[in-house]
């Protein structure tokens, strides 16, 4: 690991004198807030310049170095212990792992049924995700009142159905290398359209009252803000109180993951996708326990914002061009994949195929290097792993808040001290660091 | 005294049997202390303004489903069918208990399953209903602000507050692993300041618990559970992982019934919810019985539901009602989905149990034979290896006799 703060060898501007003193108010005075909504807490700390944003430092204080603790067990420990990083996105630590896993084979044969229900569980823990910062996050902090059972209604009903296919949620193992452990019914298949049906009417009830198909392919602003639903209305609020220039970041995104999204990286809207993740770096920080993630040493915002940008999704695509890649994109995109992921899911069960095998079993592994990405709800997720002798040697884990929430110089942001930096005072801090979502369990692994 | 003698012996001592009848005397005079309670609560203010009735009307649910489920919970706490009016006001009067949560080094996993997870059955309804005075995930507010509300509750509710913990604490480099707040407190000094004026510390998931995932080999962090730092305050373990939100619901329940602790065993687990082991009640039984085994993953066994025995299955060793109860308000678990269990509310399940690591690989004697065994020689050799366990669980039992007393 190394240091890229001694590497770029910047004075920090806390050690620096004011650059340009005002005289009415305070420089340099460092205004301390405390963010620990959600989950685990991260500390955000604005340095000032005036009535602007000079600085922005995020710090995570806790850790549990589950990387060190996966060193020296058994390859097939990881998929038990690694969903424990997280309860947030737990699932998407555990296909995480069994693709790295899967990965250390020169060859592996996974049926198709399996590869299916690893996306359909996957997708499922993005929605629920999706839901629940839209409602508890969001809302609240564009000034409406928290509706909790819009976010709780939803999210159970997801939890239940990731139990029917895999056993429990959060914390399950149901993902080997291989497959997954058991096969389905036709009852359980009919009772998880049932469930799949509810879930898309609750969506279209309290988020935007729209058909699914004709939406995705909507690219029009004005359309989506006539329809009517919770949706619309906190995008109209964003545009009513003129927030559009807030967040704007580096303009910078990288996808790794694939499935229902493409791979590769967008500079401002120039795609190019032969990216590696052999290119992906981290560092650690200073003061903090949490690291910084770069691709060739540079910083890329993940998540859905990426996606969208990676798969030109019409609305999106409008969206950035009118509002480049500010809050209004950020936030916009993020609730857009709600119909997206259960388009997909609706299609994906009806290609599970029960008379198919489940599982195929491959060869004991001995020795072997892996990478296994997924795209979690906040952003691409990458775990490596090399096994020695059936016994893993190393394993890494890259999680998108490392990409979006870290932080370095000013001179050199990161996406989210990109975003805050140069804001007011006045403006809404929060709005703008909560766009990104923090998920700092992940972070403190 | 031969093995088998030496077993039974073990099974019936008094620190590991669950005894489900106590006879009438003990339970008139239970349902005494009960009533006195309810009253007493029945007189104090409400802690929270959420009224179980209007969030049942809210949701659809009659008043017979109320006592139907009121019913379900006397049996699931070990309690004859005549205390399930007492049990349908206890759940009326939860929001006269107050209740901190604090997380310390955690996955949030155990807020996700009880308080945001999981299927609005009455279990979680009346647990949405206990005054959550402080929790870091669910509240609004955040930073100073939570500070100053964490400060207010525990002055304002000073000795009569469950103190809820979710995640280990860790012990190396001062505590510096975990901190917590502008000031820096340590996860350790946090703990011990909410603890310490609570009426009782419940301890949920296996990190609060037995330190958890955190504390596997080599326990970077030093992580251990809270029973490892709070002296003299009631504790009462909910392990597993995520813990199940009918356990915390009973465990609370109990509370506001009797303003005690659940009976516990030595692990300080509530009997009534850890009494028994996954394998004593799973669906999968009759075929261990039968000697049908999944031998291999997507074999005959796995499709037909066989026992999971020799994947891995760690329900024989396993103290939960999981099989019962099941997750995700009974949609499935685990062994329900084809994968064994993994122990995972048992001491050091992270560096013992783990995967689907075959009793036979581990340093456990599995049980010899298997097909053309007899169920007794089976379950008996089964039992060796369960007995481990047990045999301290008995040990330790009788040393803390007190604990037995409700």
């Amino acid at each position: 690991m190394k240091d890229i703060n001694k590497d770029n060898n910047l004075p920090t501007k806390s050690n620096s004198l004011p650059t340009k003193p005002c005289p009415l108010t305070p420089t340099n005075s460092k205004t301390i807030e405390v963010i620990e909504k959600i989950e685990g807490e991260a500390v955000v700390e604005y340095s000032f310049d005036g009535d602007r944003v000079d600085d922005v430092k995020i710090k995570f204080f806790q850790s549990r170095h589950i990387e060190k603790i996966l060193i020296g067990k058994s390859v097939n420990d990881a998929l038990v212990i690694n969903p424990r990083v997280c309860g947030i996105c737990n699932h998407a630590h555990l296909i995480a792992t069994v693709r790295a896993i899967e990965d250390c084979y020169d060859s592996i044969e996974v049926p198709k049924n399996a590869k299916i229900l690893r996306e359909i569980t996957l997708s499922l823990e993005l929605l629920q995700n999706h839901f629940k910062w839209f409602y508890l996050t969001i809302e609240p902090l564009l000034g409406f009142d928290v509706q909790i059972l819009k976010a709780t209604k939803p999210s159970q009903l997801i939890s239940k159905m990731i139990a029917m296919l895999a056993g429990q949620y959060p914390h399950n193992s149901y993902a080997i290398p291989g497959g997954v452990v058991g096969a389905l019914t036709p009852l359980e298949i009919v009772g998880f359209k049932s469930s799949l049906n509810s879930l898309i009417k609750i969506f279209q009830e309290s988020l935007i009252d729209v058909d699914l198909q004709n939406f995705v392919s909507c690219d029009r602003i004005d359309v989506m803000l006539s329809k009517s639903g919770d949706m619309p209305r906190a995008m109209q609020t964003i545009l009513d109180k003129g927030y559009t220039e807030l967040g704007k970041s580096n303009d910078k995104f990288i996808v790794f993951g694939e499935g229902l999204f493409k791979s590769g990286k967008s500079i401002k809207t120039r795609v190019a996708t032969n990216i590696d993740t052999k290119y992906v770096e981290s560092f650690d920080i200073k003061q903090s326990e949490a690291k910084l993630a770069t691709y060739k040493g540079k910083f890329y915002e993940v998540g859905p914002l990426s996606r969208a940008m990676l798969l030109k999704t019409p609305l999106i695509k409008e969206a950035h061009r009118k509002f480049q890649d500010s809050l209004f994109s950020r936030i916009l995109a993020r609730v857009c994949e709600v119909p997206r992921l259960l388009l997909y899911t609706q299609e994906l069960i009806e290609q599970i195929y029960l008379n198919r095998p489940f599982y195929i079993e491959p060869k004991i592994l001995t020795n072997g290097e892996g990478v296994g990405v997924v795209e979690a709800a906040r952003g691409s997720l990458i775990h490596k792993v090399s096994v020695r002798d059936g016994k893993i040697e190393d394993y890494q884990i890259t999680t998108p808040t490392q990409w979006n929430l870290s932080f370095n110089t000013k001179e050199n942001p990161t996406p989210v001290q990109k975003a805050l930096i140069r804001s007011k005072k006045s403006d809404p801090l929060e709005l703008i660091f909560k766009a990104f979502d923090v998920c700092s369990v992940c972070t403190v692994k | 005294m031969d093995r088998r003698d030496a077993l039974m012996k073990m099974f019936s001592a008094k620190g590991v049997k669950v005894n489900t009848n106590r006879g009438e005397a003990y339970y008139s005079k239970l349902k005494e202390t009960m009533q006195k309670r309810l009253n007493e609560l029945r007189n104090a203010p409400a802690a929270s303004k959420v009224d179980i009735n209007k969030v049942l009307e809210a949701e659809g649910l009659t008043r017979r489903d109320f006592m139907k489920w009121a019913s379900a919970a006397c049996a699931a706490m070990m309690l004859p069918a005549s205390f399930t009016p007492l049990m349908a006001e206890a759940a009326e009067l939860m929001n006269r208990v107050p209740v901190i949560w604090i997380e310390l080094q955690d996955c949030a996993g155990n807020s996700e399953a009880i308080l945001r997870s999981d299927a609005p059955t009455i279990d979680e309804l009346i647990l949405e209903t206990i005054s959550l005075e402080f929790n870091e995930t669910l509240m609004a507010a955040a930073g100073h602000q939570a500070e100053e509300h964490l400060d207010e509750a525990m002055k304002t509710f000073a000795g009569k507050y469950l103190c809820v913990v979710e995640g280990s604490i860790p012990l190396h480099m001062d505590g510096q692993y975990g901190t917590i707040g502008a000031k820096g407190e340590t996860f350790e000094e946090h703990l011990l300041r909410v603890a310490g004026s609570s009426a009782a510390v419940v301890a949920v998931g296996t990190c609060a618990t037995f330190g958890g995932v955190p504390a596997a080999a080599p326990n970077p962090t030093g992580a251990v559970g809270v029973q490892d730092i709070v002296k003299g305050k009631p504790i009462i373990n909910i392990p597993a992982c995520p813990a199940n939100p009918a356990n915390i619901t009973g465990t609370i329940l109990h509370f506001v019934l009797t303003g005690q602790v659940p009976e516990l065993d030595h692990l300080n687990r509530p009997k009534f919810a850890f009494g028994y082991r996954i394998h004593d009640n799973c669906e999968r039984r009759a075929h261990f019985d039968a000697g049908e085994f999944v031998e291999a993953w997507g074999d005959e066994g796995a499709e037909n539901n066989w026992c999971l025995y020799k994947m891995g299955c760690k329900g024989p060793m396993t103290f939960n009602n999981c099989s019962v109860v099941r997750y995700n308000s009974g949609t499935n678990w685990p062994i329900g989905a084809g994968h064994g269990c993994i122990g995972c509310s048992e001491p050091q399940f992270w560096d013992k149990y783990a995967q689907e690591r075959p009793m036979a690989d581990t340093h456990f004697k599995a049980p010899t034979g298997g097909v053309e065994k007899t169920v007794d020689e089976f379950g008996l050799g089964l039992l060796t290896v369960a007995g481990i366990g047990i045999g301290i669980h008995a040990a330790i039992s009788a040393a803390a006799g007190k604990k037995e007393e409700v």
